[in-house]
């Protein structure tokens, strides 16, 4: 039989960023093998800067190769790489003064797992990846004697954009009324919580009434109707977005199950078309066969009554709801 | 000093116990904390003039998530409501500054945070420089490093200065029962343990905590009416150091120093002060550049150290104080929150009893 599971999912966004005149050449440097500072006065900044770190006055772009060569003036030893760090076994984070520049760059140096290696007033070295992207990640860093020698092949294009994919791993058990009402969607029924100050019912509960602001528990739970009253649907459309699996219209609705309060929204429904829906429909569901049903969609956050339990919805035939009296639940 | 427009107290605080995790939502961590201090004042949840809360996206792992948290509140009907993207102390100081304008007597403050399902190294690394250090995944914990071996260089601290400020912080938290860790740890074993982020070893570092904390603020002949023992705020100020961890000095806080002169801490006694030391070097720094001496109790609830919900944790400071001025512990004392990798931003309040 299906089975409950923790939520685990990666929320991830690419960025892209435009680079502007400094950054842009300093990424542009990387990509090409080089890394390049900019010059501030009688100083040379590395990271570069578009301005005076001091006054803050506007630096004019002018850039100027230093390294590849540096000395570690700051480091801290990552016993335990996070998955968004340049190496997936322990390495150092190091100040590096780099040949030819006045301030420090913060990246990462690769002494192959060994702390010892580290030191303050080390000589380390660029070593520039296979792939590059025009990042700040391109470049990293080992002892100098570690290094080897490269040959780059510069690219055409000078960077103008950089990208980013961020990505946030969230990872917990399902809430204990998540799990209950997700659990009932395994077995065909339909949760929901009974607010002990007003007697509304919500499909599903989120554990709390917000109106009355008061917890709610499983004291307060109740098993409803899988017959309702279409209260709003629309067509979707789907954009092509990042992480968009949808390609072709189809209709969402919400649905007021009977003897609810809340309608539950975003049930989609694949054998009608936009054109057959009404608000005010009578709507029964119509569940897939218990093996056959899967709440892994179902996070703490998102997830109502997917269509990995129901098979479709199908109208009743019963007279339509007039539109007046759900208007308090067009949503 | 900046002379107020408005005297503002503190007239009811609630926080909930530092939790390894809470298997419930944000919200639901957050409404017993507002019901709770709308219940101290007696008031009507639609009297109140004026919400604001302090939450992180990126920890609860959603876009608008600090919506969400907006049930927790009491929102409906609706309510003039604001957020800030920061700890809840920045909320405490922007109800602070809305009620200087004289037209509003009321504030109800929050700050929450769920630190355990997701990573906040990952999370938090994305407020860093985002072409030179997010991309490398630059962490806060990292930053602390950076800061602790900085210390050590300067001879201003080793690593038994760190370990002392550990052991010190788990025996205060014996008495705090919103402690997620307590208890006595010998500074040689704490020192045996290994490192986790070279020279920082892992009770140098903030346990994962999930919490709230909510409070009520409010003008003065308000705040009389509402409670027998206000706890009068009287200065906040917040500076900013560089993002950019290669341009501080990072053995001290600039940021802080300026503060502590804004709010004219050393105009009075400093009885207490409650600390946002989220790496135990950190106390180091604060101590000095606050201009501590022995006469003021640090961190008697434990600090971050002992549980720290992000996003609730300086907001959590300013009621300890609070709470430790109302019992009689001192008469005057500061908070202090902090956003940003190692000390970057610092958020300074000044608290002081009726008496």
């Amino acid at each position: 039989m299906p089975q409950l599971h923790d939520v685990d999912y990666t929320l991830e966004y690419p960025y892209t960023r435009t680079t502007g005149p400094v950054i842009g050449p300093f990424l542009t440097g990387l990509r090409d093998g080089r890394i390049l500072g900019q010059r501030c006065g009688d100083r040379v900044l590395c990271p570069p800067m578009e301005f005076d770190p001091d006054s803050f006055a506007t630096l004019e772009p002018d850039l100027v190769e230093v390294g590849p060569g540096g000395e570690v003036v700051n480091w801290t030893w990552v016993a335990e790489p996070s998955a968004k760090h340049p190496f997936d076994r322990p390495f150092g984070f190091a100040f590096i003064k780099l040949d030819g520049a006045d301030t420090d760059l913060v990246h990462a140096v690769d002494t192959g797992g060994d702390p010892q290696a580290m030191s303050t007033g080390m000589r380390v070295r660029a070593q520039f990846r296979d792939e590059r992207h025009g990042s700040v990640a391109d470049v990293y860093f080992v002892p100098e004697a570690d290094a080897a020698d490269q040959v780059i092949e510069p690219g055409e294009e000078p960077v103008t954009i950089t990208e980013h994919l961020i990505g946030l791993r969230i990872n917990e058990p399902l809430y204990p009324h998540r799990a209950r009402f997700a659990q009932g969607l395994l077995d065909g029924k339909i949760i929901g919580q009974r607010s002990p100050v007003t007697g509304k019912v919500y499909v599903p509960g989120r554990g709390y009434d917000n109106m009355s602001r008061v917890l709610m528990s499983e004291a307060d739970e109740v098993e409803v109707s899988d017959v309702g009253t279409v209260v709003a649907f629309t067509e979707l459309n789907p954009v092509q977005y990042y992480g968009q699996t949808e390609t072709e219209p189809y209709v969402r609705c919400s649905i007021l199950f009977d003897g609810t309060d809340q309608p539950v929204i975003g049930i989609d429904i694949r054998d009608m078309t936009v054109d057959e829906m009404r608000v005010g429909m009578r709507m029964r569901c119509i569940w897939r066969d218990p093996e056959e049903r899967s709440v892994e969609d179902i996070d703490n956050r998102y997830g109502n009554i997917p269509e990995t339990v129901y098979a479709r919805f199908e109208p009743t035939g019963e007279p339509d709801i007039p539109a007046d009296e759900l208007k308090e639940h067009s949503w | 000093m900046v002379s107020l427009a408005e005297d503002v107290a503190i007239v009811a605080f609630e926080q909930t116990p530092s939790h390894a995790h809470f298997n419930d939502s944000e919200p639901a961590m957050i409404m017993p904390c507002v019901n709770s201090v709308i219940e101290q004042v007696g008031m009507d949840r639609h009297d109140i003039d004026f919400t604001i809360a302090g939450s992180c996206d990126y920890l609860s792992g959603m876009p608008f998530a600090f919506v969400m948290n907006i049930d927790a509140v009491g929102a409906w009907p609706p309510v003039y409501e604001s957020h800030v993207e920061m700890d809840g102390a920045w909320a405490l100081f922007e109800g602070f500054v809305r009620l200087q304008s004289g037209d509003i007597d009321t504030v109800l403050v929050s700050g929450s945070g769920k630190c355990s399902p997701g990573s906040y190294r990952e999370g938090f690394s994305l407020q860093t420089d985002p072409y030179v250090h997010a991309p490398i995944g630059l962490d806060p914990r990292t930053q602390a490093g950076f800061q602790a071996q900085a210390l050590i260089a300067a001879g201003k601290a080793t690593e038994r200065d760190f370990a002392e400020v550990v052991a010190r912080s788990h025996a205060n938290a014996k008495n705090n029962p919103y402690a997620q860790l307590s208890g006595d740890l010998s500074v040689d074993e704490l020192l045996a343990e290994p490192y986790v982020q070279q020279p920082l070893r892992r009770l140098d570092c903030p346990p994962t905590s999930d919490g709230a904390a909510a409070m009520v603020i409010a003008r003065a002949d308000k705040a009389r009416e509402l409670c027998d023992n206000p706890v009068w705020i009287r200065a906040i100020d917040h500076r900013i150091d560089s993002h950019h961890p290669t341009l501080r000095d990072l053995t001290d806080s600039p940021s802080v120093r300026i503060a502590a002169d804004r709010v004219g801490l050393h105009d009075g006694p400093v009885d207490i002060a409650e600390l946002t030391v989220t790496y135990s070097p950190e106390e180091i720094i604060l101590r000095d550049a606050l201009g501590l001496n022995g006469e003021t109790a640090v961190n008697p609830s434990g600090g971050p150290l002992t549980g720290s919900p992000f996003m609730a944790v300086g907001l959590t400071r300013v009621i300890e104080l609070a709470r430790a001025i109302r019992n009689g512990d001192g008469g005057r004392g500061v908070a202090h929150a902090s956003s940003g990798p190692a000390l970057q931003q610092n958020l300074l309040c000044v608290l002081e009893g009726d008496n």
